[in-house]
């Protein structure tokens, strides 16, 4: 579950930010002819609502529901107990109690006389939900992610790159000789303290001994040439770096020898999302280098934007 | 790595359905339905693990970091495919026609579920209830992780009581509890919490309020160790209790200890629920054992923290011997606002005994 801070800052994020969003949602898929989106979220599928509504569900389903020039209408399977706090921090102001998510939103559709019905990656569906849906008599008509989130915008741009420094400070600040010693468990233990109290929402550190990719942490010795990989998540935005104990740089794209990860995170599905290169201007990509040094593994890497035909450090 | 004994099980799961193939479906939300045939707390999207009639082990993984981990674990080479609608093509392209079972069939991407259907003919069938009644009941080496977490929860929370003090924030508190049981071994931990008075109707996520005198602070702690979670749930005031928080932690208290004397082999889940309720209606707050003020009244625990059956007085299951679980009456009462109390159960041949050895009290900074 994500246990870090969530809030809504409405100075970096301010209300009409997020309803220019759902204008220009409205603008994109107006060609569909459909009268509502909808789009799934869950703890860990999060990032289109949060997109679209600044609802992050730290727990459990949810679908945001999106009727043309309307405040989108959450159907939460969280309790009802814990709207007020939900009202706090996203644009949600109806949010209907839906411990049966698709019998819910059928309730909702009947009521509106809504029968056309776009679905944000309908095949995107968790099965079940997807088997519901196609049992009732609504017509269903897929909307690409590419309609919802068409690329990054400077002001997401703005978020990775001030996600991208608060985690390269710490990681620069807490991965050096100084580490040697450290359990990777305890290495952890600072990396989450850190970032937390920075106001992190979610976190993944992933630590090498030089002999294995980053995994997750094992209680191994830090040693010459340990690294750790760190995904952080900030407002909903995804970045991923590594460091070494060694201190030992890569230029991004690296050199020959290197083995190149490569995630795209400005997409809807960000750290969760598939792992590709994406060539368009203005998307944001984790680039993460395997170094060979003495027969063992060095990882070094950053979070970038792709910028005319390159990329550059955010 | 490998669960061996799961392995046996699902081998005789499948052959008493005719199953040729099950497969197993993780991913980033509920990796529990990989790792409970191997282990391995993958970092991909989506992980598969295929278990074929013949015993044979094969993966499927969609991060390259995954590919050694998981190979190590089953011996074996599994097959890396960044988009897992092409590699499960890819790795089922020689069982045409073949009987497919998925446990998380449900929580499967209809994308995934089709290049399924594409290969084997048909939709497969759900395996996630049946799996999920052989995972209910714990293996001795399943319950020995389960210790080591409770263990970790107990110090978790000795922790919690040492750290929060007034004029922290709620994000803060959870950042320096996170720390320390990341740093002594856990590689996760479900954590909700709340602060405040009789306005605080459940919890939620940190927020940036600073803990008050008077505040009952609560915390649901679940540390996971190799892949196993364990709970418990205690509440601390800020400053001396109020004779109604004393009154109304007493109420909580009594409720456990009755789940926790009632609970053995051959009892309903559903009278787990009740007598912790009557212990309610007994002192006049019957009213809030019900869905407006509370969830449940504790859950099955293991490789998912909030694993079923939920214990409720709608819902029924026969307990078994070495099944794992919570009891919790938390809930919201007028006297102090929401407040929780719970311990890790396991239960044994004549009853249950709990795995936290925090002590059971009303604590306060």
């Amino acid at each position: 579950m994500k246990r870090g801070f969530i809030g809504w800052d409405t100075q970096q994020l301010p209300r009409a930010a997020l309803e220019a969003r759902l204008e220009e949602l409205q603008r994109n898929i107006a060609g569909l002819g459909v009268q509502v989106l909808v789009a799934f979220c869950d703890v860990w599928r999060s990032n289109d609502v949060r997109y679209l509504s600044n609802y992050m569900p730290y727990w459990n389903r949810a679908l945001t529901v999106i009727p043309s020039g309307e405040t989108p209408i959450l159907l939460c399977a969280l309790s009802p107990r814990v709207y007020p706090w939900i009202r706090s921090v996203t644009l949600h102001e109806t949010i209907l109690p839906s411990p049966q998510l698709i019998a819910q939103l059928v309730r909702l559709c009947a009521e509106r006389g809504w029968t056309r019905v776009g679905v944000l990656d309908h095949e995107g569906l968790p099965y079940e939900l997807y088997r519901q849906l196609a049992a009732e008599k609504l017509e269903i008509v897929d909307v690409p992610r590419h309609l919802v989130r068409p690329k990054a915008t400077e002001a997401e741009v703005a978020m990775h790159r001030h996600a991208a420094r608060l985690a390269r400070g710490v990681l620069e600040r807490e991965v050096t000789g100084e580490a040697l010693g450290l359990t990777d468990h305890e290495l952890t233990g600072r990396l989450e303290r850190a970032l937390r109290r920075a106001g992190a929402e979610d976190l993944f550190v992933l630590v090498s001994g030089g002999y294995t990719p980053p995994l997750p942490a094992c209680g191994t010795v830090l040693g010459a040439h340990s690294s750790v990989t760190l995904a952080l998540e900030y407002c909903g935005h995804w970045v991923k770096l590594s460091r070494n104990v060694a201190g030992m740089t890569s230029p991004l794209p690296p050199g020959r020898g290197a083995t190149v990860h490569l995630e795209t995170l400005s997409r809807a599905s960000g750290w969760e999302g598939i792992a590709e290169d994406d060539h368009e201007a203005g998307a944001v990509i984790s680039l993460q280098v395997e170094i060979p040094a003495d027969g063992k593994r060095l990882y070094y890497g950053d979070t970038c934007v792709r910028e005319g035909g390159g990329l550059g450090v955010l | 790595m490998l669960n061996p004994i799961r392995k046996q099980q699902y081998l005789q799961l499948m052959a008493e359905r005719g199953w040729d193939l099950l497969l197993f479906y993780g991913d980033g939300w509920r990796k529990d339905l990989f790792r409970c045939l191997i282990n391995v707390n993958f970092s991909g999207p989506q992980a598969v693990a295929l278990l074929s009639r013949s015993g044979q082990i094969r993966a499927l993984v969609t991060d390259p970091w995954d590919v050694e981990p998981v190979g190590a674990a089953i011996e074996d080479e599994p097959m890396l495919s960044l988009r897992l609608a092409e590699g499960l093509r890819a790795v089922l392209a020689a069982e045409a026609r073949a009987i497919v079972a998925v446990n998380g069939l449900e929580q499967m991407e209809a994308r995934f579920v089709r290049a399924v259907q594409e290969i084997a003919g048909a939709v497969p069938v759900s395996a996630t209830a049946d799996v999920e009644e052989i995972r209910r009941v714990k293996t001795a080496e399943e319950i020995e992780w389960i210790r080591r977490a409770a263990q970790l929860a107990d110090r978790g929370y000795e922790h919690f009581v040492k750290v929060c003090e007034p004029g922290m924030t709620e994000f803060e508190l959870v950042a320096e509890v996170e720390s320390f049981v990341k740093a002594h071994g856990a590689e996760d931990n479900f954590m909700l919490v709340a602060s405040g008075g009789t306005e605080v109707t459940g919890m939620k996520p940190p927020t940036a309020r600073r803990f008050q005198p008077g505040d009952s602070v609560t915390t649901e702690l679940t540390p996971q160790v190799n892949g196993y979670y364990a709970q418990i749930c205690r509440t601390l005031v800020i400053g001396e209790p109020s004779a109604a928080q004393l009154q109304a932690y007493s109420i909580f208290a009594a409720a456990q200890q009755a789940a926790q004397t009632y609970l053995r082999p051959g009892v309903d889940i559903s009278d787990v629920a009740r007598v912790q309720n009557d212990v309610f209606r007994a002192r006049g707050y019957g009213d809030y054992t019900g869905p407006q003020y509370t969830r449940v009244r504790g859950h099955n625990l293991g490789l998912y923290p909030d694993e079923l059956p939920h214990v409720l007085e709608n819902v029924h299951y026969i307990c078994k011997q070495d099944m794992v679980l919570i009891a919790h009456p938390n809930t919201y009462l007028p006297l102090s606002g929401y407040m929780v109390f719970g311990d890790t159960l396991l239960v044994t041949a004549e009853g249950c005994v709990p795995l936290n050895d925090t002590p059971r009290k009303l604590f306060h900074s």
